[in-house]
């Protein structure tokens, strides 16, 4: 990678001018910011390899290194009806928790960007601050909002909770799509005669659908995942998988955690990739 | 009917479009919040209100506590040398993103993001399997070079719950950094460069002033993250282990002490806004010292 740098050099900087010790201290700054950049790689990428290698141990506890090859902790996993309940509990909440966000963010995200209207900046500021908060906040208020207004926990309470958490995610990229649209093809469908009606269907929904499959995508993920929300608004007797795998983790050491983590790990690498491919892998930083 | 409610919305018609999500944080965001700050300050049992006086009482009790207080340094101190490592090891990375080929970003990209698709939880427990026992990764590897010869004790200590917390809050500065990187304007440096000054000297007086704004969004990310984040404590710190995040989830879910829960997660999310402005309020100051300097 230091190499890179050199050849990055621009024609102007005139190396003769420069001295043999500052070049020796470049070339010492470039080798640490290049050892540390490796270190980084490694540290963003080590540590899900070596969950799924344990995940295949024959081993009944986790150790380093996996001893021999087999698929007997996936083949428990599968077996156990507590852990598919739970999965398909998470699944049901993160289908519903996208499904609501989008139905709430599509149209906020239309109305703050092209809607003229007195306290615009409080409702955007409004919308997008329950990200600026701990999912733990979210999730203790409302547990206790339930608790005063005798709801219990249930799946239905971490959706609701875990849709305001959410819903920034969505409104942030549907907004972020909308502000770059070209207003110019909207009015050439209207003065072609289009309809209102027609034109947003086909001219503007059209462009967003990139940012709401990425929008979705996040919320889906999120929703799946999250356990600080989820901790504190699911039901005891109903719990999604991040629940039901923080119990594991404390509580259980065998080598199948590691393989629920692999199955996630993967499952997380093809949603990429298919997003990716779909929209493309810039959009996402937002 | 919804021709003439589209039609609204076409006309770019005010606010109503975003009614529903309003209306819905009114309900789900709004009112539970006001819930949790009034059982910071009124006596509940098992749930419900006891009475409807007002009481300092739980906010005095946490703040005259030695207990708190040490809790609370440690959250502070977690938070602010997690910022700091996570910062340390980002910004090379991010860096270097901008000086390589199309390809390389497109791999550093999906190194940074595919992180934040897996949940934390699994990436919390991938540490418990590196830095575990005697049979933990490190340990094992460390044994078989023969570098120790009894195992470490890494878990369970503020060590492993910085570690935890610099490598599951790495996305979160990587991402703003390579924004305002890769949009920087390149002139100063060449200039800077073709007036003779070495790399690192333009790295340190140009490059990275330049990047406050992405600096500011990181490490206000990562410290708001780092200090009010309770799995990774929970998990990687063991059972003796508090911040002020554990303590507010022990307090619900394992002691059932509302009030003092309440009032913690308060002071847990005041405190934390005010890091971040305090963090935002100097890093503009430097930014402004550094192009009055320039």
């Amino acid at each position: 990678m230091s190499e890179t740098m050199t050849t990055s050099r621009p024609a102007t900087a005139d190396v003769a001018e420069r001295g043999n010790a500052s070049k020796v201290i470049d070339r010492i700054g470039a080798t640490i910011l290049a050892i540390i950049a490796v270190c980084t790689v490694l540290l963003l990428s080590v540590p899900s390899l070596i969950v799924i290698a344990i995940s295949f141990t024959e081993t009944a506890y986790i150790g380093f290194p996996p001893q021999g090859f087999t698929f007997q902790w996936y083949a428990d996993l599968f077996a156990r009806d507590q852990i598919i309940d739970a999965a398909v509990t998470s699944l049901q909440i993160s289908a519903a928790t996208t499904c609501l966000s989008l139905a709430l963010a599509i149209p906020a995200a239309y109305g703050l960007v092209r809607g003229r209207f007195f306290g615009r900046g409080f409702a955007s500021a409004l919308i997008v601050a329950p990200q600026m908060l701990p999912g733990m906040v979210i999730g203790v208020a409302t547990l206790f909002f339930g608790a005063y207004i005798a709801f219990r926990q249930s799946n239905l309470m971490v959706i609701l909770a875990l849709t305001v958490f959410c819903l920034p995610f969505a409104v942030r990229m549907v907004m972020a799509r909308l502000t770059q649209l070209d207003p110019a093809l909207e009015e050439a469908s209207l003065s072609m005669g289009a309809s209102k009606t027609r034109t947003f269907f086909e001219i503007t929904a059209r462009q967003l659908v990139g940012a709401i499959i990425a929008g979705g995508a996040f919320v889906a993920i999120e929703a799946f995942d999250n356990l600080t929300v989820a901790l504190f608004t699911a039901s005891p007797r109903s719990r999604p998988l991040s629940v039901e795998l923080y119990n594991l983790v404390q509580f259980d050491s065998s080598p199948m955690v590691a393989a629920l983590s692999s199955l996630e790990i993967l499952a997380a690498f093809v949603v990429m990739i298919v997003l990716a491919k779909a929209v493309g892998l810039d959009r996402l930083r937002t | 009917m919804a021709a003439s409610l589209v039609d609204k919305v076409m006309k770019g018609g005010g606010f109503w479009p975003a009614a529903p999500a309003f209306l819905y944080l009114v309900v789900f965001f709004i009112m539970p919040m006001a819930v949790l700050l009034a059982f910071g300050f009124v006596p509940i049992q098992r749930g419900t209100v006891q009475s409807a006086n007002f009481t300092l009482e739980y906010l005095f009790d946490v703040l005259t506590d030695d207990l708190f207080w040490r809790v609370w340094w440690r959250s502070f101190y977690v938070g602010v040398l997690s910022t700091f490592f996570c910062f340390l090891f980002a910004y090379p990375l991010a860096y270097i993103h901008t000086l390589v080929g199309r390809r390389l970003q497109m791999v550093i990209l999906i190194l940074t993001v595919a992180p934040l698709l897996t949940s934390a939880l699994v990436r919390t427990y991938a540490w418990l399997v590196i830095l575990g026992g005697r049979r933990g990764v490190v340990n094992a590897v460390l044994m078989d070079l023969g570098l120790v010869s009894r195992p470490l004790r890494m878990l369970y200590s503020d060590f492993a719950v910085i570690v935890g917390m610099v490598q599951i809050h790495l996305p979160f500065m990587i991402l703003p950094l390579i924004t305002v990187l890769s949009s920087r304007d390149r002139k100063l440096e060449h200039a800077s460069l073709g007036l003779g000054a070495s790399r690192v000297r333009t790295f340190f007086r140009i490059v990275l002033p330049m990047s406050m704004p992405g600096i500011i969004a990181g490490t206000t990310i990562v410290f708001a993250l780092s200090y009010t984040n309770f799995i990774i404590p929970q998990l990687l710190g063991g059972g003796g282990y508090t911040t002020v995040a554990v303590q507010v989830y022990e307090f619900i879910v394992v002691i059932l002490d509302w009030n003092k829960g309440a009032i913690l997660a308060l002071l847990l999310l005041v405190s934390c806004f005010l890091f971040v402005l305090m963090i935002t309020l100097a890093g503009n100051r430097m930014m402004r010292w550094t192009e009055a300097k320039a």
